[in-house]
């Protein structure tokens, strides 16, 4: 942008001429060529001081030497701010359009100090704070520098105080921004607006279309769903260390620290500490502090004098009455100190209202109302307090913090309403980290009983045992509410039998073969599969009946959400080893199925595919082993709910043959399946089994009824 | 001399390619100022003196900003505690006085009219009513109300039209509520004003269909998108759409995939309504919404489909849903906006941001705080539900264990209802004391005659309370019961500690159903044209007996402060209907089965002879007139919301051929 300077910085580029007869001539031209040289080297590596932007952000550079633009007087000013924008009329989403990944772009302008015609400053350059903003936006995902890419505008002109700032010229200041184009996507930031003797609750500098993020909106000048309100920082939270105070009550009930309250306020609070004593605490200005302590670190009540803000966190609930302005800092001091706000400001648009839940982390009481605020608060159970003073500090910490917590919840809280179908969920915004790691939300959710005649698709994974798996194929046809056949051929080497040898049966019969022999092909998502029932069922099961696997359908379906098996098995604590067991006894709980023959939601293929925890897809495939414990872990993991093992039985290969329980064998593959456990459970840093003592049986089962009535008689065997 | 000549023309030629060299790399970075490699410029400048700025705001700026004394109300905008006047409603609660209509009621006025005074709101005095409901005039009259008599510039009133009003109102709206469809944004005042779904004239009053949804993903190879266009069309746009960018070039083929108007809703992910944009895909285009949806994880796509069935069901699917939900239960909680997210300033519609948690803002200021607004009214089974009055605390409800990782409380307290002559049940209080969760006894007394005066002695407390001699008494709230989960039993009912303590154990996996021993089912009468219901033993069940059943004490809340006082009536008067109700209740709040566990054989034939008919005791099979409770039930719950079961959940090793010592629950085998 500034090319035409460097031109003519530039010197007269020299062409040495080869023709000449005067040594002097070759000496001068020798040392014309040095001298250019040494210029040439001293202009490419001297700090470049009027140069273009872009080679700004590579040095180090002083604010005192930003460019002057000086602002003519009669420079055209915007419109006052449009009280009716929203973002559908004064917002230019098309602007976005570029943005890839539903990321909304974030231009800066360079910084300039803007002068008026007698070459006063229209406002201080930057604030500390401002440049602190733009730096996190400049560092955030959101910026870019090309300006023709940008979705959204944010003017270096620094706004937060209006008192700092001259509105007139600040404005005109505005309006020549090159794209300025009636404000149109450009996002302002103002913490303190208005001033004496009114106080606005908006910045009053005319800002025609732009957006506002501002501290202190009220319900008249709040744009709904266009303006963003933003928290007045508190610059204490960057000087002092305040560490968590857990939940649970404290020394005072109620506490009041504002300095300058009005004396009608003050008469209420006075009230209402002379009606309940030691619960109540209100402070004050501090009138003989020594030299040198700094006011704002000091609050007084009497004689007694109160270091702020520590005292907050001797308070259970602190209040947060309107001053001048609607927006408070000390809103900010009082949620770091694990206090609950008790607003006391009538029509404030609390900070981030838009997303953030106030009512579990504060308490609004109207204005009219503050004579009884005492029993309000206390008509609130001492559990919901406890969660409430969590919440607060955990809204500061996430959103209140520091300038870049504020400057990126704006930006996001934009974005979200730019791409709605991409945005945050209230959950994350408001759901405090310990909440968001303790709770789960079921994939599942919706309790729904799907229909029988969706039927099951069977997938039976197989390497090259085709008798036993044709034998399979025969049994499991026999199941009326079968509904599709998929057998996932693992084995690279040999090809499946040939299509007239399968056996015929009544419903769709699919092979699908595997790139490489993986126990992870069998929970694949393939598109082959229709329903949302999948039974995965291992090319030895002979043993289970046909009302059985009809019963274990009927089971999923009142139970989608769960993996619905036959044999159980339990992990248990050994104490002497402090590690998890692998239990395949005769117990009275279960907290896994086998997956050798065990009914659940195809969505769980998905999951298992995509979305397994760290890396134990790979190893599961690494080992050939525990695919099923994995299966298990996962379901438990993501729906909090245990399994439902079916019927009485146990095992389901032959019976006759002890080979998987012999001895020997079984002391390994009881080791190496303990081991799956405890690596499973490292990874997924918590043990999501849920054990059960209760299995299902059909409802007449063993009863003393006439076996042809029964809906399913052949269940029963071990 | 010559070679030194030569030499320091070479000399000189080599420095001025090397100075023409110097010279032309700026220029070139500055011909590309954007390429990246051009160092990679790092945004806004690390300042030198950065430590030298000053803060925005002076030392005592922040502290002191000039006391200033309260605003007087300014006219045109209100909110809470500006413009309502919460001191009505702390007697009673949330009454409501509904303006007799003045001429003919049209169809849907009457039906509002219908769901309102059937509610437990209703009251019939203005003077003690917390909030005065005046219905817009209806299209159909066209008649143009006049100023009501209570009107005080509109303190306290809701006015409520599902239709625009076909007339100017004569009179200024001033501080009342307006709920309406499709408010404009310029007159709308969030957390005020209530915007209400647009009612179709056929919309049923109770009940209501359930969502169309069966299952929870959606089918392999259906349609990504379909877009409603003009005259109640669909155009289907395949899962290959991306293809054709919704460009002119496309507008051609749109004639085979079009549905007829009327036909119901597209075989599609997602559906699109367009706002009065024209240029709406154009719209879509440009922010590659489609993209969007296309690269949609699966599992949001799921939890959408699911959320829109949710909602839909809990909210939308009647009258007096809508009604309720404007109401909200005992408390004005109004929704802030039923436009779903942006809907209104982005033409994507609810489908596509029916997740948004924040749909439904409640405001909840006449009975102070309530802890988990947004919890309640997203989450199964919604807020008109889950009555925030019964705990701030949402880990005291049933329902949302899972999302606030808690467990129900471990204990139980058994609920005995009393009241037939003869001695204490003595081998019941032992039975069910004996049991390690056991917390309390509490027996309710509902005789004339007054209880005995010397109960057993057991190692938990025994309370006696005083019952009020109504079959409905036994599900109210006592304040006595001090645990989650209740056992309900009879004064004749039969049951063993090892019975007892493998329910209580089921029960905990399940808290929000009710866990049962006996069972009824129920079945469509094709000869009588109704529903019936069997005592019988068959391969399913619906109900569970309250005779001897678990289930989590919000019941009792629900049963006695939700349900209308006509089916409460109902039950009192023919006193099997009770079960009937409760498992109605029960079942139309979870959607699913109850659960049934073992129950031995020989409870059945040690049992007394039955009792007087009438009284409370043993149920066996319906009597004819029974019949017609069920019956009854469904009209008043405006569908049949009991779903069965083809389970009963046993001990893992219930009657396995094992050593019995192995066995937890061993005496449950019992022949």
């Amino acid at each position: 942008m500034c090319a035409s300077v460097k031109y003519n910085i530039r010197g007269p580029a020299l062409i040495p001429r080869m023709k000449t007869k005067h040594r002097i001539y070759y000496i001068t031209l020798f040392s014309i060529v040095l001298l250019g040289l040494i210029a040439t080297g001293m202009f490419q590596f001297w700090p470049h001081s009027i140069e273009s932007s872009s080679d700004w952000s590579v040095q180090k550079r002083s604010i005192r030497d930003v460019p002057v633009v000086r602002l003519p007087a009669d420079s055209p000013v915007p419109e006052r701010g449009d009280l009716s924008c929203r973002m559908h009329t004064c917002f230019d989403v098309y602007r976005c359009g570029f943005n890839p990944k539903n990321k909304i772009k974030v231009y800066i302008y360079s910084l300039k100090k803007y002068v008026d015609d007698a070459g006063v400053p229209v406002s201080s350059t930057i604030s500390q704070e401002y440049n602190e903003l733009l730096t996190a936006v400049a560092d955030s995902d959101y910026y870019t520098e090309d300006i023709a890419r940008a979705c959204l505008f944010i003017p270096s002109i620094d706004l937060l105080n209006q008192n700092a700032l001259r509105v007139k010229e600040t404005a005109q200041a505005l309006a020549q921004l090159s794209r300025w184009d009636r404000g149109t996507n450009h996002l302002l930031f103002n913490m303190l607006p208005g001033g004496p003797p009114d106080y606005n609750t908006a910045l009053d500098v005319p800002r025609d279309r732009a957006l506002l993020a501002g501290g202190g909106f009220s319900t008249w000048t709040y744009r709904q769903g266009y303006d963003v309100s933003i928290p007045v920082y508190s610059p204490l939270s960057a000087e002092v260390d305040l560490p968590e105070k857990g939940p649970g009550p404290r020394r005072y009930f109620l506490l009041s620290s504002q300095m300058a309250l009005h004396p009608e306020y003050r008469e209420e609070l006075a009230a209402l500490q002379a009606r309940h004593g030691e619960a109540v605490l209100v402070l004050d200005k501090c009138t003989n502090l020594s030299e040198g302590i700094p006011a704002a670190r000091k609050r007084c009540h009497k004689h007694q004098v109160f270091d702020y803000p520590q005292v907050l966190q001797e308070a259970t609930f602190c209040v947060v009455p309107r001053g001048a302005r609607l927006g408070q800092a000390v809103l900010s001091d009082v949620l770091w100190a694990g206090c609950i706000p008790v607003i006391i400001a009538d029509s404030y648009i609390l900070p981030f209202s838009e997303v953030l839940d106030w009512k579990r982390a504060s308490v609004a009481v109207p204005e009219e109302k503050m004579s009884d605020v005492y029993s309000i608060l206390q008509s609130i159970p001492q559990r919901q307090i406890e969660e409430m003073q969590r919440q607060a500090r955990w809204f500061w910490e996430a959103y209140f913090q520091s300038i870049k917590a504020i400057a990126l919840a704006t930006l996001q809280i934009i974005n979200d309403r730019i791409y709605p179908y991409a945005a945050i969920s209230y959950e994350d915004w408001n759901d405090p980290p310990s909440v968001k790691w303790g709770s789960v939300s079921n994939p599942l959710f919706l309790p729904l009983i799907p229909p029988q005649s969706q039927g099951f698709t069977a997938i039976v994974l197989t390497y090259d045992r085709v008798e036993s798996l044709f034998r399979v194929i025969t049994e499991v046809s026999k199941v009326p509410s079968l509904s599709k056949l998929l057998v996932v051929w693992n084995n690279q080497n040999k090809n499946p039998p040939d299509d007239s040898l399968w056996p015929k049966i009544r419903v769709p019969l699919k092979v699908v073969r595997t790139a490489e022999n993986k126990l992870s092909n069998r929970f694949f998502p393939y598109d082959e599969i229709e329903t949302e029932a999948v039974l995965a069922i291992d090319d030895d099961i002979i043993m289970l009946t046909s009302d059985e696997l009809q019963f274990g359908y009927e089971v999923w379906r009142e139970f989608p959400d769960r993996l619905v098996g036959y044999p159980g098995r339990l992990h248990l604590w050994d104490h002497e080893m402090s590690k998890w067991k692998y239990e395949s006894e005769w117990t009275n709980e279960v907290s896994m199925v086998l997956t050798g023959a065990a009914f659940y939601h195809k969505y769980f293929n998905y999951l298992y595919t995509y979305k397994m925890p760290g890396d134990i897809k790979n190893w599961v495939d690494a080992h050939m082993n525990c695919e099923d414990i994995a299966m298990n872990f996962l379901v438990a993991n993501v729906t909090g709910k245990a399994v439902i093992k079916v019927t009485p039985r146990k095992k389901f290969k032959c019976p006759e043959c002890t080979a998987i329980d012999g001895l020997s064998l079984d002391q390994t593959h009881m080791v190496e399946r303990s081991e799956c456990i405890n690596k499973f459970a490292s990874v997924f840093g918590t043990m999501p089994l849920k054990v059960v003592e209760h299995r299902a049986d059909p409802v007449l089962y063993k009863d003393d009824f006439p076996e042809k009535l029964k809906s399913f008689p052949n269940i029963g065997s071990l | 001399m010559q070679s030194w000549r030569r030499k320091s023309l070479w000399l000189a030629l080599l420095a001025s390619w090397l100075l023409v060299l110097l010279g032309l790399f700026p220029l070139l970075r500055l011909s590309v100022p954007t390429s990246p490699w051009a160092g990679a410029p790092q945004g806004w400048p690390r300042w030198l003196d950065a430590e030298l700025l000053q803060s925005f705001a002076k030392p005592g700026e922040l502290l002191e900003d000039g006391p200033r004394p309260p605003q007087a109300l300014r006219g045109g905008s209100c909110n809470w505690g500006a413009c309502f006047d919460t001191s009505k409603c702390r007697g009673g609660g949330l009454k409501v006085f509904v303006y007799p209509a003045a001429g003919p009621v049209s169809e849907t006025r009457r039906r509002i009219l219908a769901s309102v005074e059937g509610s437990r709101y209703h009251t019939l005095s203005a003077a003690e009513a917390c909030l005065l409901l005046l219905l817009s005039p209806d299209t159909s009259t066209g008649e143009c109300d006049p100023v009501p008599p209570q009107w005080d510039g509109g303190r306290n009133h809701l006015v409520l039209s599902l239709h625009p009003a076909p007339c100017p109102r004569t009179f200024q709206l001033g501080q009342a509520m307006v709920a309406e469809a499709s408010p404009t944004v310029d007159t709308f005042r969030p957390g005020f004003d209530v915007a209400l779904p647009l009612l179709p004239e056929a919309h049923p009053l109770r009940g209501g269909a359930p969502g169309q949804l069966r299952q929870h993903s959606p089918r392999p190879g259906v349609a990504l998108l379909a877009l409603a266009e003009d005259g109640g069309r669909w155009h289907v746009a395949g899962t290959d759409f991306s293809a054709c960018p919704w460009d002119g070039r496309c507008e051609q083929d749109r004639g085979p995939k079009q549905t007829h108007p009327g036909a119901t809703l597209p075989n599609a992910t997602f559906c699109l309504i367009p706002g009065r944009g024209p240029d709406v895909l154009h719209f879509l285009q440009a922010l590659q919404v489609l993209t969007a949806l296309q690269e949609m994880p699966l599992t949001r796509v799921l939890a959408l489909r699911q959320q829109t069935q949710f909602l839909w069901d809990a909210y939308f699917s009647s009258v007096e849903k809508v009604i309720h939900t404007t109401l909200e239960v005992r408390g004005i909680h109004l929704m802030g906006a039923l436009v779903f997210g942006s809907a209104s300033s982005l033409p994507l519609s609810m489908p596509l941001s029916s997740d948004t948690s924040s749909a439904l803002i409640i405001q909840d200021r006449i009975f102070g705080p309530s802890a988990h607004p947004s919890l309640l009214w997203n989450s199964p089974p919604g807020a008109i539900l889950a009555l925030p009055t019964f705990s701030p605390s949402p880990s005291d409800f049933p329902f949302y264990h899972l999302q606030q990782g808690s467990r129900p409380l471990g204990r139980f307290s058994a609920l005995i209802w009393g009241g037939a002559p003869g001695q204490p049940p003595l081998k019941l209080i032992q039975a069910v004391a004996g049991s390690q969760h056991c917390a309390q006894i509490l027996v309710l007394w509902s005789s004339e005659k007054p209880p005995p005066t010397r109960w057993p002695k057991t190692a938990v407390p025994l309370t006696v309370i005083d019952g009020h001699r109504k079959v409905s008494d036994r599900f109210f709230p006592y304040s006595a019961i001090s645990t989650d989960a209740i056992l309900s039993l009879d004064a004749h009912s039969s049951l063993s500690t090892s019975e007892v303590d493998f329910a209580f154990v089921v029960w905990q996996s399940f808290p929000e159903r009710m866990v049962g021993f006996l069972t009824w089912s129920h079945f469509w009468d094709e000869a009588r044209g109704g529903w019936g219901y069997t005592a019988k033993r068959t391969n399913e069940f619906s109900m569970v007996l309250t005779s001897a059943a678990f289930y989590h004490r919000y019941y009792h809340t629900l049963f006695t402060h939700a349900l209308p006082k006509a089916l409460r009536t109902l039950a009192d008067e023919a006193p099997t209907c009770v079960d009937v109700l409760m498992n109605f209740l029960v079942a139309s709040v979870t959607k699913l089965p109850p659960i049934k566990v073992p129950y031995g054989m020989w409870h059945q034939e040690a049992r007394p002879p039955p009792l007087e008919p009438g009284g409370p005791g043993l149920r066996q099979e319906p009597q004819p007139a029974a019949q017609n409770c069920i019956n009854q039930m469904a009209a008043g719950f405006g569908h049949m919301p009991l779903v069965s079961s083809r389970l009963r959940l046993d001990p893992v090793l219930f009657k396995d051929p094992v050593s019995v010592l192995r066995k937890k629950y061993r005496s449950l085998e019992k022949p």
